[in-house]
């Protein structure tokens, strides 16, 4: 990302562990779960564990135990210090010692190696989720002109998904066509599942050999991301014509789609988006395909991570605050015509939210 | 996130291989005294669960315990709807989704009555799961268990070996087909790259490319624009049903580098270890007249980790098993340029 807008995100890190009162903030991170390093030091971390040491005045240190990506990140010319440590554990934690008498905080904390805080000198760590959390979450405008950027590179990744599903192709064939797309484009990384069938598929999975065949429903999530920032878009093809049962079902989904999108705005609760969805569900007699049992979630925040907070779910009571960008899909089993997705990638603003994604709410036909 | 083929092959990987490896394993347990053993995954560090199961969450995290007898169980977060897909391409082990793994975990170790539990890279395990886990079964002890399962590890059985072939073969076909030297786009190179890996079956790629050997500098992410100096190269990490390889390639532009670059080329291609002989005896004996070695590494898996340095010319890395199949990482000076090439050394196959 560009100087400035990395400057930014320093400036509202460093402004968070002041306000916590924190001397150093340790962060961890890998491929999963690679978006604090991504935060804090501007490193996409794709092999091996990282541990950033960041101080609040901006200045860190990051000690990877994977040889290639320690020479990868030296050569990226990143502003903070750079350690190659095979024993990362052991090496952090000597550092923490050497730090001194110092306020720590480590996130995500549930995920900190068990031997740092453990051992013969056991470390004074407190959870750092009040200082990253939030920021995270809420992103600064040059954090949303890379979702943004991620948003229409959605669009265009599912333009060449609808180009390349047709009658015989094997499921991972379509992947390794967006794939390959993505890096003409320069997107390191795509969340991406997909399911192909009928009333059988009951969810999305990474592709399993099957053969694309007439009628059969192509359901889809494509989450590229752009300096790290992810966006998703959710779509359903049917190869052929779509049936009747198919396009009925498919405009509760759209219903319940746009629903919860009129609801979002600052100030609502996720809780509050996840009902709206949910409510056209019941009004069809399908409110059982809401529950755990046929879905996970009815959207969910998106950013440096993903699938990241808040989740929106009908037990969530997180309030949507300006900035946070979010998918709205109300993904589910129907019994009808099987699983089916739909859902638009927006940002949370005062008073309503703004559509990131510019493909076309169709159930769409591929021959 | 793995977003290629991901899909279970009785041929590839057999059951009894997978039975063969969880008794091995619990052969140590019982010499270690281990009630039950606990094994973390998740996309970095899946080795070990794919080891026992066959299976890779292709995101996520999840949890395998190995009681002292009967099916390994394997909990992880990812969703209820999930639990039939995995069981399909998971073929040791039952699959559990629960919110909450380790508190699963620990349930079942209380029920078990387990009081010496091992566990992989005790040290590197998540500290919530483990606090989780022994407050959940107190009186657990949770140790330390590297050794032991590399123990039950050691010697890539035939099953390991077959699937590390066709990663390797994967990831050399995707850069053998390349038209490399003429290329303009770095980018449009890397795609074409990783779709012929995909397309080959790959259920993970990742490509890095070093855009210009005539400079200092490692290889980069292809997540921005680079432009190509006289010579650059691949670099090509393929997931084949959990089990990685590298391959990578430097390519010149002008006819002098590529007549430098096929001789270093061809030299590596006859690498092999002597008997007795050192990686470092065998580098400076087939490279001997292309150029000066710079660097090299080994990798190997090891415990969670899919890929891991094991040798290197610093000696800085340790646990070689010249037996197994290995990548080696090698950068030549070669006419003034760097050269750098990756390829799997497989030893008696």
């Amino acid at each position: 990302m560009t100087t400035a807008a990395f400057a930014a995100r320093q400036g509202a890190l460093a402004e968070a562990m002041k306000r916590e009162g924190v001397d150093l903030l340790l962060l961890f991170g890998n491929n999963w779960h690679a978006d604090h390093l991504r935060y804090a030091v501007d490193f996409g971390i794709q092999e091996g564990q990282g541990i950033a040491l960041v101080h609040p005045d901006g200045s860190a240190s990051l000690l990877l135990d994977d040889p290639a990506e320690c020479e990868r990140a030296r050569s990226e010319g990143l502003s903070c210090d750079v350690v190659f440590a095979p024993a990362l554990v052991r090496e952090a934690k000597a550092r923490l010692g050497r730090s001194g008498n110092r306020t720590i905080a480590a996130a995500p904390f549930h995920l900190l190696p068990y031997g740092l805080l453990h051992g013969d000198s056991d470390l004074r760590v407190n959870d750092g989720a009040k200082i990253v959390e939030r920021l995270l979450m809420t992103k600064l405008e040059a954090e949303i002109a890379c979702v943004r950027r991620a948003a229409q590179l959605a669009d265009e990744g599912y333009a060449v998904f609808r180009a390349a599903a047709r009658p015989g192709r094997k499921d991972y064939e379509l992947i390794a066509e967006i794939e390959a797309f993505f890096r003409t484009k320069g997107v390191p990384e795509n969340f991406m599942i997909i399911g192909v069938g009928g009333q059988e598929v009951r969810g999305m999975a990474p592709p399993g050999g099957k053969i694309l065949k007439a009628g059969d429903m192509v359901t889809t999530e494509l989450t590229p991301c752009f300096e790290g920032y992810y966006a998703q878009i959710c779509r359903t093809l049917v190869v052929g014509e779509a049936n009747e049962a198919q396009k009925r079902a498919f405009n509760v989904y759209l219903e319940a789609m746009v629903a919860g999108i009129a609801t979002t705005k600052a100030g609502v609760t996720a809780a509050s988006v996840a009902k709206a969805e949910n409510d056209v569900f019941r009004k069809y007699g399908l409110g059982e395909y809401t529950t755990s049992e046929y879905t996970r979630v009815r959207g969910h925040g998106m950013g440096l991570f993903p699938d990241q907070k808040p989740q929106i779910l009908e037990d969530v009571e997180i309030p949507l605050q300006a900035g946070m960008t979010i998918i709205v899909h109300p993904n589910t089993y129907h019994p009808e015509v099987g699983y089916l997705v739909l859902g638009d990638s927006v940002i949370v603003r005062e008073g309503g939210c703004e559509n990131l994604c510019g493909t076309p709410r169709e159930l769409f036909s591929v021959q | 996130m793995r977003r290629g083929l991901m899909a279970w092959d009785a041929q590839e990987l057999p059951r009894a291989a997978l039975e063969d490896r969880l008794s091995r394993l619990r052969a140590r347990m019982g010499e270690e005294k281990l009630d039950a053993f606990i094994v973390y995954t998740n996309i970095a560090r899946g080795a070990g669960v794919c080891w026992l199961t066959g299976f890779t969450p292709y995101w996520n995290e999840g949890l395998v315990l190995v009681p002292a007898q009967g099916a390994p169980l394997f909990a992880t977060a990812l969703s209820k709807r999930v639990a039939e897909w995995i069981a399909s391409v998971m073929p040791q082990g039952e699959v559990v989704t629960t919110p909450k793994p380790p508190a699963l975990i620990a349930e079942q170790l209380a029920k078990s009555g387990a009081v010496r539990v091992g566990v992989l890279e005790l040290d590197g395990f998540p500290a919530g799961h483990a606090q989780t886990i022994l407050a959940g079964a107190p009186g657990v002890e949770l140790i330390d268990a590297t050794a032991a399962f590399a123990a039950a590890r050691a010697g890539m059985d035939p099953a390991e070996r077959g699937l590390t072939l066709r990663a390797d073969a994967l990831a050399r076909e995707s850069l053998a087909s390349l038209a490399a030297e003429a290329a303009l786009d770095p980018l449009a190179l890397v795609a074409a790259c990783e779709q012929g890996a995909r397309l080959g079956g790959a259920e993970e790629c990742f490509i890095t490319l070093a855009p210009d050997l005539g400079k200092p500098g490692g290889f980069l992410r292809a997540d921005r624009p680079h432009a190509f100096g006289s010579a650059f190269a691949l670099r090509v990490s393929v997931a084949y049903k959990g089990v990685w390889s590298r391959s990578a390639r430097s390519f010149g532009k002008e006819p002098a580098a590529q007549a430098a670059f096929a001789q270093a080329e061809a030299a590596f291609a006859r690498l092999a270890l002597g008997p007795g002989e050192t990686l470092a005896g065998a580098l400076a004996r087939v490279f001997a007249g292309c150029g000066q070695v710079k660097d090299w590494s080994a990798e190997q898996p090891r415990g969670s980790y899919p890929l891991a340095a094991v040798a290197s010319a610093d000696g800085a890395a340790e646990g070689f098993d010249p037996a197994s199949p290995f990548v080696l990482n090698v950068e030549l000076e070669v006419a003034g340029l760097r050269w750098r090439a990756a390829r799997l050394l497989a030893p008696g196959g």
